[in-house]
């Protein structure tokens, strides 16, 4: 076991299970400047503290939801903290 | 009283007691001396223990015909190679329990910690290293690992807190002649004491251990202010004095006392590693545990980390060199590095440190593993990644296929003749599996709209019944993996499409959908259909004649799909090439996968008919100048690199990785992917099949790329994909080197360049009907799992049922009044997707769009409740629902899992790609079962 | 007594100065190494190192000290290559035991395609300088007599790729001795002072702000692991970096002697014997970013399932301590070396799992940078405008090994 991660559909499950993802960006690729589109194709925020973010539940339920993580300590904030 | 072997001599020990005491009193020291402690916080009771090195003695049982060998008694090294008593890969079975709250020491804190937790009426777990529970670590989930002492392992699951009660250590003494034999600590002696193992004459220094038997004491010394201080210990081997002074006068006489045995009560030092690794865990710390360190004297001379040999001269060495910080100073020595993990060194380390700079440093990070667990123990409860099997793997097999693993699934490599199985393709007709392929169904009212934003082709110009092939980019505008889409011929309300991707791509596919569907808020349903569709690849230039002859009515025209009976299995059969000859995909329900291949062998058997392997297709397709994603593709493959801007239309409105196309586009290009044509023969040695693969290419001196794919050479020649640089004018040579051989650069394929063949008319009607096979048709009926019963020996069988994609609300409506017989079960796997044992001939009322399939992608055993929670108590990690009945789903045995518990039966279901390993792991883990009960 | 304590190494650490002519942030393998090359090879000695913790203290005290060069690409396999020849010279060099073990890497093969792909490798290392030779059964069985050949069953060795010069070291001990060199020679190194802001004048990135107080430098470099984003944030830039833990652990000593480093990319796990006698293993990095070094029990329990299929003596070694690195990762899993755009403030990051081999080549070739004015031929593909210039490296294949 490692980092308990809670999915809503399934319950919480280990880390294992699940596919990490950013929270995707949709620009307006149409309008964009080039600059704008390489920050948005390379560039991470790589925030030291609470992020929020995508899990897919691979070996449940299989659909993508949100949690909000610290990623100093990799503590999961639950929805009533945040 | 039971009998053991100490280096190869029996002993006697007596019932229950530790394998030190049995050695004590059998007047054998474990190691070549040491103060022994009895507590399993020092390393001077370390022996082998039937092959295991590093056990502490005084933490396991003596047990009967124990083999035990000292590390200082004899020099012949000890033999470890692989010995044939060990199964290879064996792994401890493991047991997890879950419960509120776990104490980890039964002392009389811990003990307390208990009885509230009970009180207060939640469900506690303690574990006791006097019982052989022997805690290695406290991790995130919260999970406490522990040996159970009997074999497995514990990984105990606490909802609420972890209780650290393990209590302290003794301070062990760090003077010369430290690492003698004949000492004890306080607790040490008064356990040796109660055991009745004689003394002789004792020193106490400190803290005195209690009652000692009469006439034994020979001296009692306290320490500190007004008392003595430790200089040394004397003797040969054992000790014979314990030499003491005045505290606090360098300059004072030295008394000493002669002895058999000194007992050393130096304080005490909590034994919190659990609590310093638990970071921000729920960890509650109690009793002596939680008190602060006692901080020895600054050590003078002597050994200070015995586990890995370290004196004080040493410490003095690197702190002269510039050494300071607590790291350093362990790092440099290596104090600390040992089994005991600085249980004996890490007070004295802070005091060296504190005395030489100044400053009290703190300890240093208490690391797992806390005691040290095997690698068979620790392996317990894990499972090596399992590779997927096609439904037709048993056909593979039977026809004598050599099966390779590739993209995460069983592919047979070879039927044993490879040069037949080309032939067989370019000459005549041959089957190929490829059930591996990710498959989706997309239906809703965004579906053209979603579609068009996620592949680079146009998508609204796909007509109904047409198919396309399709590259799917990332936002780098990279090629993640390429596939075909057709659009659906009939079309009740909105659109509906198939889309597949390649067989290493389908773990993917799913995931990246979704997210993009999500991201871009369009309204689609999608159902995975990797597992549940088997596709055949009927391919050659007799490819329709073998499908008019297993019945085919019609066939699509090249780049369309439709669907037609095929040996009397409905398929969907698309039309497009990979192999460069006429070729049909037939996709098609995969409990009827079996049943297709044979008939078509039996209906192409006057083509010679013969399937051909993934190594013969990798050479065909490379004859025509297909990519493999992965093989020929990187971190930088755009489609411009890939020379695949055909497949991308940058006139339709975005999609993901068309900003970054044009953003690239604006750079010069530097390398394509290149078709090379040798007619040479290879290098002599190289003859092995695709020998260039990684060669570099040369355009005359200069460097000019290197190959990523190779046919190997036939019949005097060689194709090959490289990549292949631009040379300083812009331009990509024409001749170049490889390893030596003169290749040509040639525009498209080197097979069929014109494509005449894949293209290929035809006309199933001219089939004489004589040649024509007839096959029954199977009626179609949902597995009946109400009436399913566990079984003696579990078998895994395939389900029979209908999924389900659908909105939610659409769902809770169907679920209300079902469409479907009482006896179905139902399962809700998600909010927007349902699989029912049923037969797909209902339609959901509310959401025009849903998507209703037969589904046999999944296969099922039924298990007693009993059995099912002892075979979960193993292999399942997290806390199942009380509830009855109930769905639950996540990893069980290392694969995914649907389990629906029953009052008094429970059901699994994992996707049919698994299930022979599913059942595999579930047999042995019953087996174990029944050993332990037995 | 024991024979690997350290008995030659001398730290000297002196007080800051207020100004310095190169200003390096992070006393890690590669912030040392750049401080020694500039001393050893350009005579560049007014140099600062500012450490947040204790030197070494990040992943180049807690890597698996895998040195070797077959990448996937030629410029990854001539740059890799360099810093195999330099760990091969570091020794005499530097007059101190590194431990230094030359031991050869076998990168097994379970499939018939990792047989193709370990022989391409093969080829590609051998044409670049990194000599590698695909290796069948009988001979991995040789090189190799603790192998179950067969997997435990499930994993048979088809064979695989052997690069004879894959070697390791002593991790600390390489920080240690480019720290004493480079400090003999005038270079300041301070502990416990972590850089809390860059000064600006201007667009150009003109000193550090520290607990000490404000440093001027004629140049600041980055060898910053784990918080780069951060350090780069304060020079305006946002890095294509996302850092994630990597784990690994060490058994107890072995008694015999475990010959090469065994690593297979299908069971993902790697395994060699430390100069004492321990087995290390590693595998892959945690899937989240994270900056905790918190270890967890499922890499132990994981690793240590798929070493037992390959090397099944192991079942009765004990696991003695685990850790945890933290790694700053590309988007092509390849590292960032060189200029940044800003004036001033050079860069070597995105080390991701394969940094400790890369100490003395990316030290040497930022020294010269920093020296030169030039960018290096040999680093001048890892460049941070990569990404803006399409040349993203694609070296797929190395993708998240050690």
């Amino acid at each position: 076991m490692s980092l308990r991660i809670p999915c809503p559909c399934c319950g919480g499950r280990s880390v294992h299970e699940f596919v990490h993802a950013e929270i995707r960006r949709v620009p307006d690729h149409l309008t964009d400047p080039d600059e704008r589109d390489l920050d948005f194709a390379f560039h991470h925020d790589n925030e030291e503290g609470i992020v929020t973010e995508r899990w897919f539940h691979a070996l449940g339920c299989r659909r993508w939801f949100e949690i909000r993580r610290d990623t100093t300590t990799d503590r999961i904030i639950e929805a009533a903290e945040s | 009283m039971t009998t053991l072997l100490v280096d190869g001599q029996p002993i006697e020990a007596h019932a229950g007691e530790s394998l030190l005491l049995a050695m004590l009193r059998a007047g054998l020291h474990p190691t070549s001396g040491g103060c022994v402690c009895l507590g399993g916080d020092c390393p001077n009771c370390l022996v082998t223990v039937d092959g295991i090195a590093y056990t502490r003695s005084c933490q396991v049982k003596a047990e009967a015909g124990m083999r035990v060998t000292r590390e200082h008694v004899g020099d012949e090294e000890p033999a470890l190679l692989p010995d044939e008593g060990m199964s290879a890969g064996s792994a401890a079975p493991v047991r997890h329990v879950h419960c509120d709250t776990v104490v980890i020491g039964q002392g009389d804190s811990g003990r307390e910690a208990e009885r509230e937790a009970r009180e207060a009426g939640l469900g506690v777990v303690t574990l006791d290293a006097r019982d052989g529970q022997h805690v290695t670590g406290v991790y995130p989930g919260p999970l406490v690992v522990a040996a159970d002492g009997g074999g497995r392992v514990l990984h105990v699951h606490p909802r609420r807190e972890i209780v650290v009660a393990t209590g302290a250590a003794e301070i062990q003494p760090v003077v010369p002649g430290s690492d003698l034999e004949g000492l004890v600590t306080a607790r040490a002696a008064a356990e040796l004491v109660a055991a009745g193992i004689d003394l002789g004459r004792a020193v106490v220094v400190g803290e005195s251990p209690g009652e000692l038997p009469s006439g034994s004491l020979a001296g009692h010394f306290p320490l500190g202010h007004g008392g003595w201080e430790l200089v040394r210990f004397e003797g040969n081997g054992r000790v014979e004095a314990v030499v003491l002074r005045r505290h606090g006068d360098a300059g004072a006489a030295e008394e000493r006392i002669e002895c058999d045995t000194a007992i050393l009560g130096l304080g005490r030092n909590p034994r919190n590693a659990l609590a310093r690794m638990a970071s921000d865990l729920p960890v509650r710390v109690v009793g002596s545990a939680a008190a602060e360190s006692e901080l020895p004297p600054c050590p003078r001379d002597g050994t200070v980390c015995p586990c890995s040999g370290v004196t004080v001269a040493d410490l003095d060495g690197v702190w002269e060199r510039g050494f300071h910080e607590m790291e350093l100073l362990k790092r440099a020595t290596l104090a600390g590095t040992g089994t005991c993990q600085g249980g004996v060194c890490l007070p004295y380390l802070r005091s060296f440190l504190l005395e030489r700079g100044g400053r009290l440093q703190p300890a240093f990070t208490a690391r797992p593993l806390n005691r040290q667990l095997t690698v068979r123990e620790l392996a317990a409860g894990a499972h090596t990644a399992v590779t997927a099997r096609s439904p037709l793997h048993d056909e593979h097999l039977r026809l004598g296929a050599r099966m390779d693993r590739a993209g995460g699934w069983w592919r047979p490599w070879t039927y044993g003749q490879q040069d037949d199985e080309y032939r067989s393709v370019r000459e005549s007709v041959s089957l190929g599996d490829v059930s591996s392929l990710g498959k989706m169904a997309i239906s809703g009212p965004d579906a053209e709209a979603f579609l068009e934003r996620i592949v680079p082709t146009r998508v609204a110009t796909i007509r109904p019944g047409r198919c396309r092939y399709v590259l799917m980019l990332d936002e780098r505008a990279h090629l993640l993996d390429d596939g075909m889409l057709c659009r659906e011929t009939e079309q009740s309300a909105g659109d509906r499409f198939f889309m597949t991707s390649t067989s290493g791509g389908s773990g993917f596919f799913e995931l990246w959908l979704r997210d993009w569907a999500e991201a871009f808020g369009c309204d689609v349903r999608i159902l995975n259909q990797t597992a549940s569709l088997a596709a055949i690849n009927v391919t050659g230039p007799q490819a329709a004649r073998l499908l008019a002859r297993a019945g085919a009515r019609r066939l699509p025209a090249f780049g369309r799909h439709q669907h037609v009976r095929v040996a009397s299995v409905d398929c969907r059969v698309v039309r497009l090439s990979f192999t460069g000859e006429l070729s049909y995909e037939l996709h098609h329900p995969a409990a009827d996968a079996r049943k297709l291949w044979r008939r078509l062998l039996e209906a192409g058997a006057g083509f010679g008919v013969q399937p051909h392997g993934l190594e013969t297709l990798l050479r065909l397709r490379l004859e025509k100048g297909h990519i493999v994603i992965g093989q020929d593709t990187d971190y930088d493959s755009t489609p411009r690199r890939l020379a695949h801007e055909w497949a991308v239309n940058l006139n339709k409105g975005d999609f993901v990785g068309r900003r970054a196309i044009l953003r690239t586009n604006k750079q010069p290009l530097d390398k394509r992917l290149v078709t090379l044509r040798t007619d040479d023969p290879p290098p002599p040695g190289t003859a092995e099949a695709p020998s260039a693969e990684g060669a570099a290419i040369h355009d005359g001196d200069r460097y000019a790329g290197y190959v990523t794919s190779d046919t190997g050479t036939t019949t005097g020649g060689a194709t090959m994909l490289g990549w292949l640089y631009l040379d300083a004018e812009g331009r990509l040579p024409r001749e170049v080197t490889v390893d030596g051989r003169p290749a040509r650069r040639v525009d498209g394929p080197t097979y069929d360049p014109q494509g005449e063949r894949a293209r290929a008319a035809v006309d199933v009607a001219s089939e004489s009907p004589e040649n024509v096979r007839e096959f029954p048709v199977a009626r179609l009926e949902a597995s009946d799992l109400a009436a399913g019963a566990p079984a003696e020996r579990p078998r895994l069988r395939r389900l029979e049922a209908t999924r389900v994609s659908a909105t939610p609300a659409a769902l809770d409506a169907l679920v209300e009044r079902p469409p479907w017989p009482d006896t179905a079960l139902a399962f809700r796997t998600a909010p927007d997707e349902l699989l029912v044992t049923a037969t797909p001939d209902f339609e959901v009322a509310d959401d025009p769009h849903a998507i209703v399939e037969r589904e046999t992608a999944f296969s099922y055993v039924w298990l007693d409740g009993t059995t099912a929670e002892r075979f979960l108590d193993r292999e399942c990690e997290w806390r199942r629902p009380g509830a009855r009945p109930a769905l639950a789903q996540g990893e069980v045995a290392g694969l995914p899992a649907k389990l629906w518990f029953e009052d008094s039966r429970t059901l699994i279901l994992t996707p049919a790609p698994y299930a022979a390993a599913f059942e595999r792991r579930l047999t042995a883990s019953l087996a174990e079962i029944d050993g332990d009960a037995a | 007594m024991n024979e690997f304590t350290e008995r030659q190494m001398k730290l000297t650490w002196r007080p800051p100065k207020a100004s310095y002519d190169v200003v390096i942030v992070g006393a890690g393998g590669h912030g040392l190494a750049t401080a020694y090359y500039l001393a050893t090879r350009h005579g560049i000695t007014n140099v600062a190192v500012f450490e947040r913790g204790y030197i070494g203290s990040g992943n180049s005290g807690r890597n698996t000290t895998i040195i070797r060069a077959n990448y996937g690409i030629p410029a990854a396999v001539r740059f890799y290559q360099r810093s195999v020849d330099l760990y091969r010279g570091l020794e005499e060099e530097t007059d101190r035991w590194l431990m230094h073990q030359q031991k050869g890497i076998l990168w097994m093969a379970h499939s018939e395609a990792a047989v193709r792909a370990e022989r391409m490798r093969a080829k590609l290392n051998t044409e670049f300088g990194a000599e590698t030779e695909f290796v069948g059964p009988r001979q991995v069985e040789e090189l190799c007599p603790e192998l179950d050949m067969s997997g435990g069953g499930r994993w048979p060795v088809l064979g695989a790729s052997y690069h004879p010069q894959g070697a390791t070291a002593r991790h600390d001990r390489v920080v240690w001795a480019l720290a004493e060199g480079a400090m003999e020679r005038g270079a300041h190194v301070h502990q416990n002072t972590p850089v809390e802001g860059l000064i600006l004048d201007g667009e150009r990135v003109a000193g550090v702000r520290t607990a000490e107080g404000d440093i001027a430098a004629g140049a600041v470099v980055s060898a910053v692991g784990g918080h780069v984003s951060r350090l780069a944030a304060m020079a305006g830039l946002r890095l294509p970096i996302r850092t994630h833990r990597l784990q690994a652990f060490v058994t107890n000593h072995y008694r015999q002697q475990f010959g090469p480093i065994v690593a297979s990319s299908e069971l993902f796990f790697y395994a060699s014997q430390t100069a004492r006698g321990e087995m290390l293993l590693g595998a892959e990095i945690d899937p989240q970013p994270s900056f905790s070094y918190r270890s967890s029990h499922d890499f132990v329990q994981d690793v240590c399932r798929r070493a037992l299929c390959l090397l099944p003596f192991m079942a009765s070694l004990r696991v003695l301590r685990q850790w945890t690195g933290v790694c700053d990762m590309s988007p092509d899993y390849s590292p960032i070396m060189g200029r940044t755009g800003v004036d001033g403030f050079f860069i070597t990051t995105g080390w991701g799992t394969w940094g400790f081999k890369a100490i003395p080549a990316g030290g040497e070739q930022m020294a010269e940078l920093i020296a030169s004015g030039e960018t290096p031929e040999l680093i001048a593909p890892f460049g941070l405008d990569r990404f803006a210039r399409d040349r993203t490296m694609a070296d797929r294949g190395s993708a998240g090994t050690h």
